[in-house]
């Protein structure tokens, strides 16, 4: 199959992409039905991607690849959860402002340990020496079955949070989040429930991390700026926030029309591309999450539509 | 303090001990009940002038409003003491402590059907693995469920409830999915038009029949004299009498305090 067309920036655009989505549906569970407002993505996906390269490459392990991989993402993904569960304790009482610098709170103290532990993360160097846990005859090829397997754990993720929103676990979630107090007259235990979703969903974006880690092969501070959380949070918002796919639309509309389209398809001058794009895309996402909030604040879906779920699962 | 009415203990009801327990909001004592049981009837009215602190103290009981002082026990039917006052808030729905809302509360973004399978459904089915448990839930509890749909007559159950007197329905059709014990109601027909009142009353009566204590807060007295086998009038914080309806509508202090001369 000829793949010429498939250039190095398209399939990079593509990843991006396809990681935004996945952070979107993760964060989804958490904002759009429990109304956890995490602004500390990128301190759980830096988790899972550091714990991935830092146990990948510092770790003499005694096995190689598959085995390397796999064990290093487990745990890797553990390491996300376990970070998730605490956050998720601290913050589960507090009210919207707390959890707000909770979760801003933590994505930096990710960010300092990873700048200050420079023998185990190299610090502002960087940490090189991961690779994909196969080898194919080209780069090219290797990124792009990555991409592939990548997206099918995105798929997989968005099977999940479809299958919440029609099982009794997301309507408590529903309930925790529309009416907190009433949910535990009804015997909801929804402090447990918010450490939780909490857990699970800092598991998953560790576990994404982790996957950004391999593709990049390269970690560098760089990757825990705001960026990532910006993107997952104005995807969500501009799609729809209480809707599955919410995330989808709205992070193809952000992401996918800036990091492909713009800047795979415009003929931007090359200099642009190293200080230009990168500012003007914060400064796009950061409009767009302001226009949605004022004209939309919904999304472009709109809200979730119970009623029509109910008859189509119950009938009537 | 006024003395609290201390009633001997009944054997085999569920039953809740309040002792010492006070609540005060900037500095005014809101409520201060030494010694009070509720639940030696099958069904207690709860009745006082507005302030006089009858849904502070159902709060407490239901610790949304927290105490400064004091204990709260259920005493089981089986004579087990619990106390409620060391539990977290979600426990006291599992001990069979059930109390509907004086001020409407719902969820949103939950239809009728949701907001009463949520109620209905065991916390194993609401586990982040068991995403392909709707259809057992929905089963397990659409006899139930449809039993008091068709009973009060909502209108469109897999739509949201619209008028507050539906809110209110469903708010005491979810504690009732809950099988409770020891019911508490506050004002539950408050806003309800009469054939609905009639039809909450049915289904009071039927629960207490069956072995359920309920404790009434109402401001119409028609229910509290028509329902009720025991009556507590508090006052300023505290239950200051109790008796049976009549004896509490012909007191002196009742009729002085609360009722006025033209009700006895």
């Amino acid at each position: 199959m000829n793949l010429d067309w498939l250039n190095a920036f398209l399939i990079s655009g593509l990843f991006e992409v396809v990681v935004v989505i996945g952070l979107a549906l993760l964060l989804h569970l958490e904002l759009g039905l429990a109304r956890i407002a995490n602004f500390g993505v990128v301190g759980f996906w830096g988790v899972g991607m550091y714990a991935y390269g830092v146990l990948y490459v510092q770790v003499d392990w005694p096995f190689g690849d598959p085995w390397q991989f796999l064990v290093c993402l487990a745990l890797a993904t553990l390491a996300a959860g376990v970070a998730g569960l605490l956050v998720g304790w601290f913050i589960a009482d507090l009210d919207l402002d707390g959890v707000l610098v909770g979760t801003l709170g933590f994505a930096t103290a990710v960010a300092i340990v990873a700048t200050t532990e420079q023998d185990w993360t190299g610090g502002a160097l960087g940490l090189g020496g991961l690779r994909f846990p196969f080898d194919l005859d080209s780069v090219k090829s290797e990124e792009l079955v990555w991409l592939l397997i990548t997206a099918a754990v995105v798929a997989a993720i968005l099977f999940v949070v479809w299958r919440v929103h029609r099982s009794p676990y997301g309507r408590s979630l529903i309930a925790l989040g529309a009416n907190e107090p009433l949910a535990r007259s009804l015997g909801k235990p929804t402090f447990r429930s918010k450490i939780w979703l909490f857990a699970l969903a800092s598991a998953g974006m560790g576990f994404i991390g982790a996957f950004y880690g391999i593709m990049v092969r390269f970690l560098e501070l760089s990757n825990l700026g705001v960026e990532i959380t910006l993107a997952a949070m104005v995807g969500l918002v501009l799609g729809g926030s209480a809707r599955v796919w919410g995330g989808v639309v709205g992070v193809l509309l952000t992401v996918g029309l800036f990091d492909i389209v713009i800047q795979s398809y415009l003929p931007l001058p090359r200099d642009w591309y190293t200080q230009t794009i990168p500012v003007m895309r914060e400064v796009v996402f950061g409009a767009t999450l302001i226009v949605v909030l004022l004209f939309r604040p919904l999304g472009i879906l709109g809200d979730m539509r119970r009623d029509k779920l109910m008859r189509k699962l119950h009938g009537e | 303090m006024a003395s609290d009415v201390v009633a001997p203990a009944a054997v085999g009801r569920p039953r809740i001990r309040i002792q010492g327990a006070a609540k005060s909001f900037s500095g005014r004592v809101v409520v201060d009940v030494d010694d009070l049981v509720l639940g030696n009837h099958p069904i207690e009215g709860l009745i006082g002038p507005n302030g006089a602190g009858k849904t502070t103290l159902m709060r407490m009981i239901m610790h949304s409003t927290a105490l400064d002082r004091g204990t709260i026990t259920f005493i089981r039917p089986d004579g087990r003491e619990v106390v409620l006052s060391s539990l977290p808030a979600h426990e006291l729905a599992h001990q069979g402590v059930v109390k509907s809302n004086q001020v409407i509360m719902d969820f949103d973004k939950l239809t009728i059907w949701d907001s009463l399978l949520l109620a209905s459904t065991e916390a194993r089915y609401e586990q982040p693995y068991r995403l392909f448990s709707e259809r057992a839930t929905f089963e397990r509890h659409q006899e139930e469920i449809r039993h008091y749909l068709d009973f009060f007559g909502f209108s469109d159950p897999m739509g949201f409830a619209m008028s507050a007197g539906e809110k209110k329905l469903l708010d005491i059709v979810r504690c009732l999915l809950l099988k409770p014990t020891f019911l508490l109601l506050d004002e539950p027909t408050a806003g309800l038009p009469d054939d609905l009142t009639e039809k909450v009353m049915e289904v009071i009566k039927e629960l207490a029949a069956g072995g359920t204590s309920v404790v009434i807060v109402e401001h119409d007295l028609n229910v509290i004299w028509s329902l009720c086998d025991d009556v507590h009038f508090m006052a300023e914080g505290s239950v200051v009498l109790r008796g049976d309806p009549q004896s509490i509508r012909e007191n002196h202090t009742v009729v002085e305090k609360y009722l006025g001369e033209g009700h006895v």
